[in-house]
């Protein structure tokens, strides 16, 4: 790749990132969420990683990284769910806005997003999707990558 | 001022997961010195600026998620994302 585009990649790829967190963090009243903000930060770390190639982009994605932030996607997501059946008796029943009135205001404050929307769990699910598919896609585009040397040491 | 804590603990938790896999590459001759954080830190806090508050707060005149993004990139990428020195390779 050409230096002018070494040059202005990294910089623009942290701004993306952080619109692609914006996204998420908006996810529950405005269009966007966890998919499509997960997918947006993957393209920044996607950007970085097909012009700076694997050895040399600035953000190293190890596997032992990628697979631990895929399972804290996973798990919480899991976890929500299982805290709505646990307090409820519904499984990802949402205990911040809880429209039943069966769980004690205690677990309430404690699973409502702090901000003035009243939306519950629901930008606690987008952030863990988030993670999941940001992780999810980087992941494809590192298997392509690394799938010459790998093809290239199984023939020898 | 009243602001909300949610989009800014969030926002500055993944940023800040994400800035720690930011290090040095030994193979590169590009270089991403603290100018160049300070740029991207100045440039991200015009743009959560026109972005405005987002989504539909009434808190700060700019994006507070945003903003907290790009400050738990900066600080992961400090704390964690730094050049081993030699002396520490050696050990």
């Amino acid at each position: 790749m050409s230096t002018i585009l070494k040059l202005f990649v990294f910089p623009i790829s942290l701004i993306i990132i952080c619109v692609g967190i914006n996204t998420i963090l908006g996810g529950h009243i405005t269009p966007g969420g966890g998919f499509q903000g997960g997918a947006m930060i993957a393209g920044g770390l996607i950007f970085c990683i097909v012009v700076y190639g694997l050895k040399e982009s600035p953000f190293k994605l190890s596997h032992s990284f990628l697979a631990g932030m895929e399972s804290a996607g996973a798990l919480g997501y899991v976890l929500l769910g299982i805290a709505g059946l646990f307090f409820s008796g519904f499984y990802l029943y949402n205990l911040g806005v809880d429209i039943y009135n069966i769980v004690p205001s205690a677990v309430q404050t404690l699973f409502n997003y702090p901000d003035p929307t009243n939306t519950g769990i629901i930008p606690y699910l987008n952030y863990v999707v988030g993670i999941k598919v940001l992780v999810g896609l980087s992941a494809v585009v590192i298997a392509f990558l690394e799938s010459d040397r790998i093809l290239g040491e199984n023939e020898q | 001022m009243i602001f909300y804590i949610g989009p800014l603990i969030l926002g500055f938790l993944l940023g800040f997961i994400l800035g720690t896999r930011i290090k040095p590459s030994p193979e590169s001759k590009l270089k991403f010195d603290k100018e160049v954080y300070a740029i991207v830190l100045i440039a991200a806090i015009l743009i959560a600026y026109y972005i405005g508050p987002f989504p539909y707060y009434k808190d700060f005149a700019i994006a507070s998620g945003f903003v907290a993004a790009i400050i738990g990139l900066i600080i992961g990428k400090l704390i964690f994302g730094r050049e081993k020195s030699n002396k520490a390779q050696i050990s």
